[in-house]
């Protein structure tokens, strides 16, 4: 133990550098510059959650570790979660105090910004500051001086361009000698100032902020006209310029804000972006699907022409490949999901959506800022979850995880999918794309409603006296870059497949000898029947006598009643461990590839033909598939989610009540579904 | 006195003071609105809640209630 201690002590300590700025002033970027990571940067303030660490890259000659914090608006906080933040600024429970901080300032926003590096530098941080967003100070017609303003300030400034990454070898050598100087070690003070004097204090920083503002920034027409000229008559120009013209907003956002802020404009318009994205999703990814299940079908067949009807070929060929395929199918339409995500972040269109429904979110106990996590929830739960922590009213963070879950995920997609092609040919796009919709409408429009429920139930246990607030800046619009925005939607979707795709593999073997074994080859008497009709009784008598089969046998007492068998229970089951799940399950339970057939179609024809066991009645029927889709809906069948809920509350308390409510819930609601849609005569 | 909730669409005023009283008013202040500065009232969503203001060559969010702690005066 002790030995430990002192190696540790004597190995030489990996210096420390800390990003710190205000929430979207290019932090990830410039982290992404320096560790060689790909890190997500969206023009959304509070997109960085969480605190990443990784060593600078080595060909940047520079031994240290860099750390990405969540984006903060002054050293003082004001919510238990900021305390936290500047708690960890001081000195981070894993990785201790900086040697370093580089803090970002947006120069299109310069004295809003520079409030932090003061705060800072009061507070002893050895600073280098870093001049991000240079192309947008000089849209709207301005230029800095970083010389003038590293004088007044009294540490390194430089300036980075974040789109090209110019700049990042002059922050390495700013961070180089920063690292080695004295002021590397100095302790640093916690500055507390009363209550009293707060006030006072922050207008004092103001003002000499704006001095130096005045002193560092000047006109770019003057800067080309005159370059010979000295700063003097270049910052009289400025003077007679005045700080109204230094101080509006860009002017392309202020153009497009009339519109998209618009009182009833705006409101259409977002509600056209939010369903033309549902849309989207359906009709554009069709001919895509085409090509991935017809890749997959020729797989299929050929492992089992390669390996003749031997119990391996049905494996590799049933098992494996139909089995990830029939979810991979589905891939196109959550790459599309990802992409449309992505734009919206990129064009700084989030903060404006968050804005337009605070109002009637505030309504039923949500926050404006509970937009941004319900909408990326669509993609997964589990980073939705974490998003909320820029909610600082702790009561209306608890009730936006609570209803997370039950925005329709991506994992989600492929079962609706499924179902809506079941229930429309897949070739009428239109239709499935109008049924996809009025899915996701549904889940949105239930969640808002248990919001609300959940609301009134907990007003009466949660403490009132924590304010609600509403506080957003609205970033500047900028055009979405495709090829970042293409290329980080390809890494999302490749990473839902690496994370799906062994889950899926695994269960699809696991499956198949469930419901391969023991009565691998039933004796069927063949007597007067063809061939076609052999195959297929060998098949349902194999499933019927497996081991698969006597686990489902348990559940069959709780699923007639809402209309499912034993195969639909145990695809269930399978479910928990990832959503998707179930797609394939059904492929296997219903053994669909023939050889020569494609996976998707004959996955249909076999659920149409599918008969609950024991009867002649269809299991799948309009009535059965739409209680599905509704079970899908409420039911919360994620572990990883339940996790995440529990780490972020810090307690059991609310996973434990979304897994009874909404399971329950689900239950409830397939059981009135199915039975409601017979009771009138849909079947 | 008038407030910043007040304000018009398009109205441009300067901000005299923050009162105290309000607790979103720390943040306020640290956010930009301090007094002297000039503020002009963007648009608002329905009902005129939240607002988005231009302050110090930023557009920022703030709700109605929120605004009304701002105390101002119109510009000449
Ligand atoms: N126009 C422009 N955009 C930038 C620049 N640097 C970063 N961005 C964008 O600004 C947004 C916020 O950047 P990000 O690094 O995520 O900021 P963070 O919240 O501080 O980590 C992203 O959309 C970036 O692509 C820059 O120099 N110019
Ligand atoms: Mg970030």
């Amino acid at each position: 133990m002790y030995s430990d201690q002192t190696e540790t002590l004597t190995k030489k300590r990996i210096p420390l550098i800390t990003l710190v700025g205000q929430p979207n002033s290019g932090k990830t970027t410039i982290f992404n510059f320096l560790s060689g990571k790909n890190f997500k940067t969206v023009n959304y303030p509070g997109s960085t959650v969480e605190y990443y660490v990784s060593r600078i890259l080595s060909k940047h000659a520079v031994d240290a570790n860099i750390l990405d914090s969540p984006g903060i608006i002054s050293l003082v906080p004001s919510s238990p979660d900021e305390r936290l933040s500047v708690k960890a600024l001081h000195s981070h429970p894993e990785y201790g105090a900086p040697d370093l901080v580089i803090v970002t300032v947006d120069s299109s926003q310069l004295s809003r910004h520079l409030l932090l590096v003061r705060q800072l530098q009061d507070s002893g941080f050895n600073v280098v500051v870093a001049l991000t967003m240079i192309d947008i100070l000089h849209r709207k017609g301005f230029d800095i001086s970083e010389t003038k303003l590293s004088q007044l300030l009294g540490c390194k400034v430089v300036r980075i361009n974040g789109k090209t990454g110019e700049g990042i070898d002059n922050l390495l050598g700013a961070v180089k000698e920063g690292i080695t100087s004295e002021q590397a070690g100095r302790r640093l003070i916690e500055t507390r100032t009363p209550n009293s004097k707060r006030k006072e204090k922050l207008l004092e920083s103001y003002r000499e902020i704006e001095s130096i503002e005045n002193e560092v920034l000047f006109t770019l027409k003057s800067a080309k006209d005159d370059s010979r000229s000295s700063l003097a008559s270049i910052n009289e120009q400025l003077i007679v310029l005045g700080n109204n013209v230094r101080n509006r907003p860009d002017e392309n956002t202020l153009r497009l804000d009339k519109i998209l802020l618009h009182k009833f404009w705006g409101l259409a318009v977002f509600a056209l972006i939010m369903s033309v994205t549902f849309t989207l999703i359906f009709w554009l990814a069709a001919p895509l699907m085409d090509l991935v299940n017809d890749g997959f079908s020729i797989a299929s067949e050929f492992a089992f022409q390669a390996l003749g009807d031997t119990w391996y070929g049905n494996l590799v060929s049933n098992g494996i490949i139909s089995g990830v395929g029939s979810v991979m199918v589905f891939l196109p339409q959550i790459l599309i999901l990802f992409l449309i995500l992505g734009l919206l972040e990129d064009s700084g269109y989030l903060a404006r959506g968050a804005m337009l429904v605070d109002k009637p979110l505030s309504a039923i106990g949500l926050n404006g800022k509970s937009f941004v996590p319900m909408l990326s929830g669509f993609a997964c739960a589990i980073p939705a979850i974490m998003a909320t922590r820029t909610i600082s009213n702790k009561r209306e963070r608890f009730l936006t995880i609570f209803i997370v879950p039950l925005m329709s995920c991506s994992a989600r997609l492929p079962v609706y999918a499924l179902l809506t092609a079941f229930l429309f040919p897949p070739e009428d796009t239109l239709m499935g794309g109008i049924a996809m919709t009025a899915i996701y409408l549904f889940s949105i429009a239930s969640s808002l409603v248990i919001a609300s429920i959940a609301n009134r139930l907990s007003k009466s246990i949660s403490n009132l006296n924590d304010p609600s607030s509403f506080i957003l800046e609205l970033p500047a619009y900028r055009k979405p870059k495709l090829s970042v925005v293409g290329a980080n939607s390809f890494n999302n979707a490749m990473q839902y497949v690496r994370k799906a795709g062994p889950v899926i593999l695994y269960l699809s073997v696991i499956l198949w000898v469930l419901t391969y074994f023991p009565n691998h080859t039933p004796q069927i008497d063949g007597a007067g029947r063809s061939e076609e009709e052999i195959v297929e009784l060998t098949n349902s008598e194999r499933i019927a006598t497996s081991y698969a089969s006597y686990m489902g046998k348990f559940l069959e007492p709780v699923l007639e009643p809402i209309g499912m068998d034993w195969r639909v229970g145990v695809s269930l089951v399978a479910t928990l461990a990832a959503r998707e799940v179930f797609v394939s399950s059904l492929a296997l339970m219903f053994k669909v590839t023939e050889a020569g057939d494609d996976i998707q179609n004959s996955l249909l024809d076999a659920m149409r033909n599918a008969k609950i066991e024991g009867t002649g009645m269809k299991l799948f029927t309009t009535a059965t598939s739409i209680g599905l889709i509704v079970f899908f809906v409420f039911a919360l069948q994620c572990i990883s989610t339940i996790a995440i809920v529990r780490k972020e509350t810090g307690s059991w308390t609310i996973p434990a009540l979304q897994l009874i409510a909404f399971t329950g819930l689900a239950y409830f609601l397939t059981y009135i579904t199915v039975n409601g849609l017979r009771f009138i005569g849909v079947n | 006195m008038k407030n910043a909730a007040q304000l018009k669409p398009g109205e441009i005023a300067v901000i005299i003071d923050v009162d105290n009283d309000h607790p979103s008013s720390h943040r306020i202040l640290e956010i930009g609105f301090t007094p002297g500065q000039e503020i002009q009232f963007i648009s608002g969503a329905l009902f005129n809640d939240p607002m988005a203001f231009s302050i110090r060559g930023s557009i920022v969010a703030i709700r109605k209630n929120e605004a009304s702690c701002i105390l101002i005066k119109p510009k000449h």
